[in-house]
């Protein structure tokens, strides 16, 4: 094969572009009102035309589903709802035939509490090696300078059981009780997952919630050496095992820390840059660059085969962890007026109402994405602009069925609407009538057709997931602009963040005699001078350039 | 694979039966007719020219069933021929390409892992289904590469007007266009490579896609122009190949050829949208005068094709082409036949339209590429009306037009690629 799921090149992942998804919530291929790998499998041209080149699949592993897969009760299965191991095996062999790689998730911090595990370590006798599997205390004093994270519905990291008679320790919800990765054993067990799904042949793991792995006294419990040292124990292991499969991590932490999961290119491939997500938004409300420059200027270098997961939206809440109190502040009053739509430190809303279904706003945003230097993840449904419910719990309104038709049950599943896993949204803006994938396919104008297109442009340049940036100055802070340069090739990004038309004045006399060529239309630019290089941006316009030698 | 047969010299030099200065590879099917000639004319080239070299005949057969082996090994002595054996794949066998050689990637592969294998500095291929095999082809395929360290050494062949059409008018040009050299023939069965790019085509990673069998050689020559490899032609004269079984129709040659082409810049956009220009290549020889036998066309049928097409087919062309091409397609249809111009601009964007197209997949490929038989027919028509009589000079200025139409189109492909419009 030219192109298999498992590419030849071992940095693939610098250049993938990532499409996200909820098994359960983008095809019901058996009519039971819950998607499934039977569905996935039908829509893998749908993904293959979109452009993606990666899946990454949020757990569909057997799991209560308190926590919508992420409290896995067998890592080693596929949930009865979203159909069998064969099921799986049978997407995957399709999916890699169209050249799409396929991630999956790798819940190492915790199980579920139904997990055979748990259920066997809280009835073990203390000390035992089946006990230990799990953080058990007799007291609910300990590490308490560990922050709750779910504090709209945690009050406590410990939770007394009554069956073990101690307290187990969970980041999450009570129902997630962390694994004790002190004790090998833990670490045998989650070696053999990982070999499992290796040998079946999936291209990556998404590894959730990495920073919480290990627990020390008088510690924050979080990015803890021995937790990096879990990691590398990992990587080594698929390194040796199945090399050119990819690492990425979920650690919701400041850039400096995150930087640490990367190693010396011995632990995580990827792991997500979530402190610029919050700040594109704030810079686009506030229309000034600054808090785009600033976190970008604080963002440490990564070793070379390393690389940053750049997202706008994701299934959980728009995270607003890592921001300051007053930028937590100025957000919520920018994007959640509403307050339904805060949940924890975030604000639960898809890309669309987030942005007020403003069009050249979605267009700017993802812009930026495709080319700031990561690799960009793309949330399922955001392609066409899918709104979401507020009025569903936790984060259920941004895990809605995929829009597919205008048909019943948006084409997602013909089951009775009433045995949907969730109802579709049918507002009058978002819903399903009105965004659909098919309308869309016969709209040459639109949010789809105009992904694909900025998808397919964005592949043809590794620039982009290679290359270094390094931003201009403009006098006018509402104008963003940054060069990126790979090998010999340099290009240039400017993006208008206002809703009105801007000037900017661009010092491009390190590149007198090159000629800029607006790489959508191939349009060629007067060729730059030794005086600042002008250019007038459209409300919320961006424009990439290749910077070429005139008559090259 | 696996290889039989002896390895010893064709001629005396003394060196292990495991190495080799040259290869020289024939590919077969079912060409007993013709073999024997062939196989006896490079043996007299290599004495003729490389009388002090350790060289290695290697015969890659596609299952002849007439004697072909049995001839090559009595023309060049069975102890000095090395059969390689390859998997032809059985869906190949009831789909021959259009040159006649079911498996031809693999036996090519097979040729080029022989010759690694043996440590050749150069390796000749050649068809051996061929009338035309001079001894001095040894020369210009393989002297260019031992003495003048070029890579890659595509022929050129001496063609009339309407021989060798689809490269004139789309192969050519489109190479030429996208990978900024000037090959003429970058489909030809003949070639002769360095060491350094043999290692190159093995560890490229186009041998097992699907059109393969037909694309092979077009993709060998995409590869020596993609990398960092020294490239020339050698004028080997005319080139007349005897039939391999029931001919195939045009539409099926020009979904292939053009199918391999179009499928192979899919996999080199990185390349060609940074490619700007063209540059000349060297050719070693010199280019005869062409024969005044020019093979017969119907030139009024090949006109009623593309009227009827257009009749039938405008709807299915809508979908890749623009309205304005559409207008001035019905402009052709309407033209008297003195009068028939197929504009060479006009004819470099109906191409790159058909690239996106199928790229796209606005409908199954095949499909698209079938209906193209009437635009070429077309285009062939105006062609030949230009240069019935024309010198091979004057043959060569009309192409290099197109070529030049071709590259000025270039821009237009490159930003209807980069942001694709639906027509339909």
């Amino acid at each position: 094969m030219r192109r298999t799921g498992n590419a030849d090149d071992p940095l693939w992942y610098k250049d993938a572009i990532i499409y996200e998804l909820p098994v359960k919530s983008f095809c019901d291929g058996n009519e039971d009102g819950v998607g499934d790998f039977q569905g996935l499998h039908e829509k893998l041209d749908y993904l293959q035309n979109l452009g993606v080149t990666c899946l990454w699949l949020l757990p569909f592993f057997p799991s209560p589903l308190k926590d919508d897969g992420y409290d896995i009760a067998d890592y080693v299965n596929v949930h009865p709802s979203y159909g069998t191991l064969d099921d799986f095996k049978k997407f995957l062999q399709a999916a890699h035939e169209r050249g799409l790689q396929v991630v999956i998730e790798l819940v190492l911090n915790h199980t579920s509490d139904q997990h055979p595990w748990f259920q066997r370590a809280r009835s073990a006798p203390p000390g035992s090696p089946e006990r230990d599997y799990y953080v058990w205390s007799d007291t609910d004093q300990l590490y308490q300078q560990a922050r709750i994270i779910f504090v709209d519905a945690e009050r406590s990291n410990w939770t007394w059981d009554p069956v073990a008679q101690a307290y187990y320790w969970h980041r999450f919800f009570q129902h997630q009780p962390d694994l004790n990765y002190d004790n090998p054993a833990v670490v045998r067990e989650m070696l053999a997952v990982l070999d499992f799904w290796l040998d079946l042949g999936v291209d990556g793991f998404r590894i959730d919630a990495v920073p919480y792995l290990v627990e020390r006294d008088n510690t924050s419990c979080e990015n803890l050496p021995e937790t990096h040292a879990i990691m590398k124990a990992i990587r080594a292991h698929i390194d040796a095992r199945a090399p050119g499969r990819m690492l990425l991590a979920e650690a919701n932490q400041l850039p400096a820390d995150v930087r640490a999961y990367f190693g010396d290119g011995d632990q995580c491939h990827m792991a997500y840059h979530f402190p610029v997500m919050p700040r594109i938004f704030m810079a686009l409300h506030l229309e000034d660059r600054q808090p785009i420059t600033d976190v970008m200027e604080q963002t440490p270098p990564i070793p070379d085969s390393c690389q940053w997961a750049l997202f706008l939206r994701n299934h959980d809440e728009l995270t607003l962890e890592m921001v300051t109190d007053d930028e937590r502040d100025y957000m919520y009053l920018a994007y959640s007026m509403d307050p339904q739509a805060r949940l924890n430190l975030g604000i639960r809303r898809r890309l669309a109402p987030l942005v007020g279904n403003s069009r050249p706003r979605i267009e700017l945003l993802v812009g930026l994405l495709f080319s700031f230097p990561g690799t960009p993840i793309i949330y399922y449904g955001d392609e066409i602009g899918m709104g979401d419910n507020l009025y569903l719990g936790d984060r259920n309104g941004v895990r809605t069925p995929m829009q597919w038709t205008g048909d019943r049950n948006a084409g997602f599943s013909r089951a009775d609407p009433a045995r949907l896993y969730s109802p579709v949204v049918m507002d009058p803006v978002y819903g399903y009538p009105a965004v659909n994938v098919e309308a869309q396919e016969s709209d040459a104008a639109s949010l789809l057709y105009w992904m694909r297109n900025m998808i397919r442009l964005r592949k043809l340049f590794k620039v982009f997931g290679r290359g270094t940036m390094e931003f201009l100055s403009p006098a006018n802070r509402k104008v963003l602009a940054y060069l990126r340069r790979y090998r010999e090739g340099v290009i240039l990004c400017v993006a208008n963040l206002s809703r009105t038309v801007q000037p900017a004045e661009l010092d491009l006399s390190a590149f007198a005699g090159l000629t800029p060529v607006e790489m959508l239309g191939y349009t060629e630019f007067p060729t730059i001078g030794t005086l600042p290089y002008f250019l007038t941006l459209g409300p919320y316009g961006f424009y990439w350039f290749e910077l070429e030698r005139s008559g090259s | 694979m696996a290889s039989t047969g002896s390895n010893s010299s064709v001629q005396g030099a003394d060196v292990p039966a495991s190495r080799a200065d040259i290869v020289v590879a024939l590919t077969s099917h079912n060409d007993v007719r013709t073999i024997g000639a062939v196989a006896r004319a490079l043996r007299d080239g290599l004495a003729r020219y490389f009388a002090s070299s350790a060289v290695r005949f290697v015969l890659a057969d596609a299952g002849s069933t007439d004697g072909t082996r049995e001839a090559a090994r009595e023309a060049v002595g069975p102890s000095a021929l090395m059969e390689v054996e390859y998997e032809r794949g059985a869906e190949e066998l009831g789909k021959l390409p259009y040159h006649g050689h079911p498996g031809r990637a693999a036996a090519l592969r097979a040729i080029l892992q022989t010759a690694q294998g043996l440590g050749a500095g150069a390796c000749a291929v050649i068809d051996a289904g061929l009338h035309t095999v001079e001894p001095a082809w040894i020369e210009r395929l393989i002297v260019p590469v031992l003495t003048d360290k070029f890579d890659y050494v595509s022929p050129y062949y001496v063609r009339h007007a309407n021989e060798g059409a689809i490269t004139k008018s789309i192969v050519y040009p489109m190479f030429r266009a996208l990978y900024g050299v000037r090959l003429r023939q970058p489909a030809a069965s003949e070639f002769g490579c360095s060491g350094r790019l043999v290692a190159h085509y093995l560890e490229q990673d186009f041998w097992d896609v699907e059109q393969a069998a037909a694309g092979i050689d077009l993709w060998l020559a995409v590869a020596a122009a993609c990398g960092e490899f020294r490239t020339c032609e050698a004028v080997l004269g005319a080139r007349v190949a005897a039939t391999r079984g029931t001919p195939v129709d045009l539409s099926t040659i020009l979904a292939q050829v053009v199918g391999a082409l179009f499928t192979d810049l899919e996999h080199r956009v990185d390349v060609w949208q940074r490619v700007r220009g063209s540059a000349a290549i060297p050719i070693f020889g010199t280019v005869p005068g062409i024969g005044p036998e020019a093979p017969p066309l119907n030139v009024d049928g090949l006109m009623e094709s593309f009227r009827l097409g257009y009749r039938e087919l405008r709807e299915i062309w809508t979908w890749v082409l623009p309205p304005r091409t559409i207008v001035e397609l019905r402009k052709l249809t309407e033209t008297v036949p003195n009068r028939f111009r197929f504009d060479d601009r006009l004819w470099a964007s109906i191409m790159y339209d058909f690239v996106l197209g199928y790229s796209l997949r606005v409908m199954p490929r095949d499909h698209l590429l079938r209906s193209l038989t009437p635009l070429y027919a077309g285009w062939l028509a105006s062609f030949v009306l230009q240069m019935g009589s024309a010198t091979l000079a004057q043959i060569e200025e009309r192409v290099e037009q197109v070529c030049l139409g071709f590259e000025s189109e270039k821009r237009y492909l490159i930003s209807r690629w980069r942001w694709p419009e639906r027509l339909r």
